[in-house]
């Protein structure tokens, strides 16, 4: 068995390790009801427990890292696969971090399912190692990725204890109109999370099925003589199509679930970078993800923010509240030396400026504004509780566009690190 | 907070306009604060901000402006949401040759239309950007200095005893006995902080303990480095400072470094791609790059230099190897890899003329895409040079003309001279390349001459194409190391102000009862386990949690 | 004391305004595009001309001077040609000189040109591209007119019609 090989073993273990120690964290918040020891020692056993299991994912993920970077010859913070893999295994890093410090077991509640989302995602993309193009061939990659991602890890437990702090004190049976519309505001949070775990979820299930469907798009382009350019590009889809190409003819299309045309056709103004495929995509995750929500609502029997509201019973929400601001505070000096300092010195050495307002820097530099705002919010102006837990979870939207959204949507120097 | 007169504290100090704690022995001065029973609002230390006046003039009122940090949050805000715009479309400057005024329009619609006529897709270069920027310059320096000076003077002359309600409003409190002779206990307390790195002051029956005041300045370190590196960008804006240039120079070609005294060869530019078998399968059979690199020497010119009669006289000061992370650098200079030109472009070709009657061929001889020799002698027949056009084409008159300078389609008009010929010479037009001449049918234009001659390139070794061209961007800039250390000060402050905190704890003995205050400027939790760790270690046991002055729920 | 920090504000606002005055002063005049904008002096060259004599923009200090960057490759340039070779004849007893800078192309497209159009002004040959960089073109023809003291009066891009040099040419002749 070669090293690499090795290596995707031990991410799947890692995964299944993280998916246990999250079921275990599950237990502790939820079994203390039912259990025969007093509230407090069950929370404390099975946090333990969960703890460990999640411990023993993390040193899974360590080995996947290093034996990758063996195995691959650079270090694998080269693309999105390998991006996203290590940002989780950052996040696990900062949990392990913070929760020394604080040791508050639930905070593994939130964290953990984070963490088995950014896996499951990064796993959504191509996991071959590549090798590195010039640009990438420096000792910066290692340095600049690393220390970047080491501190948007801590803005994401921020996010996680925000959540957690917002799920613990937004009360849903109030019926005021401030109460109903931060509990509209969490319950939307929570829908989007159950989008992007649908979005997974159906990559993943139709993969596993081997679903395949190609097309033919015809781009009509003017060129600067007026002389009108036609070319024929291969458009594959790993999703049935909702929505096909502009433009385009079906080459061959698997029937699911006796579909076995597209429906719609994508609008001509939509001519992104495989902007048909991502428009089908978002659709099928939006609708898949409403199914889902659908589902829990009918199970739960009330609104989802509803239903975990009380699991969060008895948790102290001045230490949530300072749990999150602590982990900005300490990823906010990482994140500057990491996204800005050390990019500013890694693009001087390699495009010669220190900054060039390329889409990817602009959003880190957005990113440090969003988080000085909040901490000067914080610090100087008082801005405590529920307040500062909103900016914490709408900070990690702003750190996620940053890393996914820019590669997705805009186009700049950074496109190597997308699919 | 509400505008208060009297300034003078119950403890007979004397403070300024604006204090909200006496700066004294603590005790709340403003009425709001007087009257409630919430944690004190510790920040600057209650002091009075340098700009706080009860009469300001207009010149105060611009200071109080940019002294206020709401009004600093709301800049950061508004910069934030203006650099997100500036990202939705391409910016003008990524595009090396185009039209703004029609391209937004053309490509994103109404959308693109407004982006562009509302200054969006220059964002970053706009006159109303930077002023964000000088405003948020401007709102650093005055934040800053009014903060920092009044908050060193207060920290600098503490005093030790302080007003209980000051101790009692703090967010870590304790309450109790001391049990045996004050003094002694006072002394086993401070004993315990300053194994914990206090610096301990006691004064009869008073305490007070505090460490990491250095802390407090972090974030104004933090202020002045990036001061410093937004100055330094400016300064990289005066003339003279900064020097941004491309040049391409071909294979074995030597080039004037634009705005210096250099001058830049290229020996050898290579490009190598991953072999198939370094591949994963999903990318085999794709040219996947690994190597762009220039082996370049650099010139300097002693004479001769800006005049293009003369050959310059060249002295080479060093050479290097550029790949893409490893520019060349010389004194400042630094040339960078940015890019190559490697697309197939004829140089010259070398024909033969084929007299088809006969079945002779006559020559080669060296015809040069650029600036070519104009006569040409061929046995018995000469070719005068009339005419060439580098990419022909036909104008809308129907005229020959040329699309580009690149020689992307030569054609030459040659007149032909020789036996049998007309005195004045037979206009012969010729395509180098094959499927030019298929294209414009070179034939049909050359009439009844095309049958009794042909120009020919016998065979691929007459053919030479122009070496491959590197790009490099060449590049000055004076101003890097002030913008370096703005950011290291920069980066030093916030380490000094993120992850140490200033922690003081104050004591005082009224009777044998204790009333302990602590404040922290960040981490209450450490706070806490601090001064329960200190506690503990002369016998008095205590939750942490429990010394959490609760009564802060907001 | 307190006239101290008067004084100390006054200072830090009149730095604001003179730093901050540059910053956005040279974000508005820095014409886009690297283009020289009006007011600049131009980048200074030293070019061939056809007989292979060196010309150096200093040496037209003190002439209204029309610089027109051109190829035999643009349709535009082509047809202003004509126009400019009127206007350098109507003007030839005044200070005023007119020079076409080839965009680096060979000898015998410039030449041909030249005796094509009849044209009577300098010509220069532009060398890789260099000076044609230096100006920061983007599209031909661009023409620049420079005042006798030496800083640029306007810049035209594109094909000029005859009604739009002329009003250029007059009022830089009288300038």
């Amino acid at each position: 068995m070669s090293l690499l090989d090795f290596s995707s073993d031990a991410f799947i273990v890692a995964f299944f390790l993280y998916c246990f120690g999250f079921l275990f964290y599950g237990v502790a918040a939820l079994g203390k009801k039912w259990s025969k020891r007093s509230p407090e020692e069950h929370t404390k056993r099975w946090g333990r427990i969960a703890y460990f299991v999640a411990l023993l994912g993390f040193i899974a993920h360590l080995t996947f890292f290093f034996t990758r970077w063996a195995g691959g010859g650079h270090i694998p913070t080269s693309n999105m696969y390998e991006f996203m893999s290590f940002l989780a295994m950052a996040i696990m890093a900062a949990f392990i971090i913070v929760d020394a410090i604080y040791r508050k077991p639930l905070l593994g509640l939130f964290t953990l399912p984070l963490v088995v989302i950014i896996v499951a995602y990064a796993a959504v993309f191509p996991q071959e190692v590549q090798p590195l193009i010039p640009a990438l061939q420096s000792y910066w990659l290692k340095i600049h990725v690393t220390t970047a991602a080491s501190g948007e890890a801590f803005f994401a437990v921020g996010f996680a204890a925000g959540l957690m702090y917002l799920l613990r004190t937004v009360d849903f049976t109030k019926k005021d109109e401030k109460s109903r519309r931060e509990q509209r505001w969490v319950e939307f949070t929570l829908y989007v999370i159950i989008v992007i775990i649908a979005f997974i979820g159906s990559v993943f299930a139709f993969r596993g099925a081997g679903y395949e469907a190609s097309f033919k798009q015809e781009t009509v382009t003017i060129d600067d003589s007026g002389v009108e350019n036609s070319t024929v590009n291969t458009v594959e889809y790993s999703l049935p199509p909702i929505f096909k190409p502009y433009n385009s003819q079906v080459v061959t299309i698997d029937s699911f679930l006796g579909i076995d045309k597209p429906l719609f056709e994508t609008p001509h103004w939509m001519h992104g970078v495989d902007a048909a495929r991502k428009l089908n995509t978002i659709t099928w995750s939006i609708i898949n993800g409403s199914i889902l929500y659908g589902l829990l609502r009918l199970v739960l029997r009330r609104r989802i923010g509803a239903a975990i509201h009380p699991l969060m019973d008895g948790i102290d929400e001045d230490d949530i509240d300072e749990i999150s601001y602590r982990a900005i505070a300490i990823g906010y000096p990482i994140f500057m030396l990491g996204a800005l300092i050390f990019a500013m010195i890694w693009a001087y050495i390699a495009w010669s400026r220190f900054w060039g307002w390329d889409p990817k820097e602009v959003w880190a530099l957005i990113t440090w504004l969003y988080y000085t705002a909040y901490l000067h919010l914080r610090l100087s102006r008082g801005w405590h509780g529920s307040k500062s837990a909103w900016l914490a979870v709408i900070g990690f939207v702003v750190v996620m566009f940053t890393l996914i959204g820019v590669n997705l949507v805009l186009v700049g120097l950074h496109s190597y690190a997308g699919v | 907070m509400s505008a208060f007169e009297n300034t003078k504290c119950t403890c007979g100090h004397q403070n300024p306009t604006g204090t909200v704690l006496c700066e004294s022995c603590g005790y709340p001065l403003d009425p709001e604060e007087e009257s409630s029973d919430a944690p004190l609002e510790m920040r600057y230390d209650g002091i009075a901000r340098r700009s706080q006046k009860s009469n300001p003039s207009p010149i105060d009122r611009v200071w109080n402006f940019f002294s206020s940090v709401k009004v600093a949050v709301r800049l950061i805000v508004i910069t934030l949401i203006a650099a997100m715009i500036g990202t939705i479309f391409t910016q003008e400057n990524a595009f090396i040759s185009f039209d703004p005024s029609t391209y937004y329009e053309g490509k994103y619609g109404w959308i693109g239309k407004w982006y562009y006529k509302l200054g969006f897709s220059n964002t970053y270069e706009s006159w109303w950007f930077i002023g964000l920027l000088v405003m948020i310059g401007t709102s650093l320096v005055i934040c800053s200095l009014d903060r920092v000076l009044p908050l060193y003077r207060a920290l600098n002359k503490q005093q030790i005893r302080k007003h209980e309600q000051f101790l009692t409003r703090q967010r870590t409190v304790y309450t109790g006995a001391a049990e045996g002779p004050e003094a002694a206990w006072t002394e086993r307390l401070a004993a315990q902080l300053k194994r914990k790195r206090y610096k301990v002051h006691m004064e009869n029956g008073a305490l007070l303990a505090e460490k990491n005041r250095f802390s407090r300045w972090g974030p104004y370190v933090n202020h002045i480095g990036l001061i410093i590196f937004l100055l330094a960008v400016l300064l990289r804006t005066l003339p003279g400072w900064s020097i941004d240039n491309y040049v391409t120079v071909p294979e074995g070609q030597t080039v004037k470094v634009p705005e210096t005294k250099y001058y830049i060869k290229n020996e050898k530019f290579t490009i190598d791609y991953y072999a198939d078998a370094e591949l994963p399968t999903e990318l085999k059979g794709t040219a996947r790059a690994k190597l762009y690199e220039t082996q370049a020497v650099l010139y300097d010119c002693s004479a001769d230099c800006d005049d293009p009669s003369k050959t310059p006289k060249l002295t080479e000061v060093t050479r290097h190897d550029i790949i893409v992370n490893d520019p060349l650098s010389y004194d400042g200079i630094k040339a960078y890899q940015f890019g190559f030109d490697d697309t197939p472009k004829l140089k010259a070709v070398n024909p033969v003329l084929i007299d088809k009657q006969t079945g002779k061929t006559y020559g080669p001889f060296k015809l040069d895409m650029r600036n070519p020799q104009l006569d040409y002698a061929l046995g018995p027949y000469t070719l005068e040079l009339r005419q060439s056009y580098m990419d022909f084409a036909l104008n809308s008159d129907g005229q020959p003309t040329t699309k580009s300078r690149e020689p992307n389609a030569p054609a030459f008009v040659f007149v032909l001279k020789g036996p049998g010929l007309d005195e004045k010479g037979e206009p012969y037009m010729y395509f180098p390349k094959q499927t030019d001449k298929e294209r414009f049918s070179q034939d049909v234009i050359n009439g009844k001459l095309a049958e009794r001659f042909d120009l020919k390139v016998p065979s691929m070794d007459g053919v030479e194409f122009a070496p491959v061209e590197t790009s490099l961007n060449i590049r000055y800039d004076r101003a890097m190391p002030y913008i370096w250390v703005g950011a290291g000060i920069s980066m030093f402050g916030l380490l000094l102000g993120s992850y140490w905190q200033h922690r003081r704890i104050w004591l005082r003995l009224d009777n044998g009862r204790v009333t302990l205050g602590a404040h922290t400027n960040k981490n209450n939790y450490g706070m806490r386990a601090e001064v329960a760790s200190a506690l503990r270690g002369i016998g008095i046991v205590v939750e942490p949690k429990s010394l959490d002055n609760g009564r802060n729920k907001s | 004391m307190k006239s101290n920090r008067r004084l100390i504000q006054v200072l830090i606002f009149l730095g604001v305004l003179i730093l901050g005055g540059y910053a956005i002063g040279h974000s508005l005049f820095a014409s886009g595009g690297g283009l020289p904008g009006k007011g600049q002096t131009p980048p200074s060259f030293a070019l061939l001309d056809m007989d292979g004599k060196t010309h150096r923009l200093e040496d037209y200090k003190g002439k209204a001077l029309v610089i027109n960057f051109w190829g035999t490759f643009c349709p535009g340039c082509v047809t202003e040609t004509p126009d400019l070779e009127e206007q350098y004849k109507k003007h030839g007893d005044k200070p005023f000189e007119i020079v076409g800078i080839n965009l680096s192309e060979d000898n015998l497209a410039i030449s041909n040109f030249i005796k094509q159009y009849g044209v009577s002004y300098t010509m220069l040959q532009d060398n890789n591209r260099q000076v044609e960089r230096a100006y920061g073109l983007k599209s031909y023809p661009t023409t620049f007119f420079v005042k006798p003291d030496g800083t640029i009066m306007d810049v035209f891009i594109g094909a000029m019609g005859k009604q739009d040099m002329d009003e250029r040419i007059t009022k830089l002749l009288a300038s």
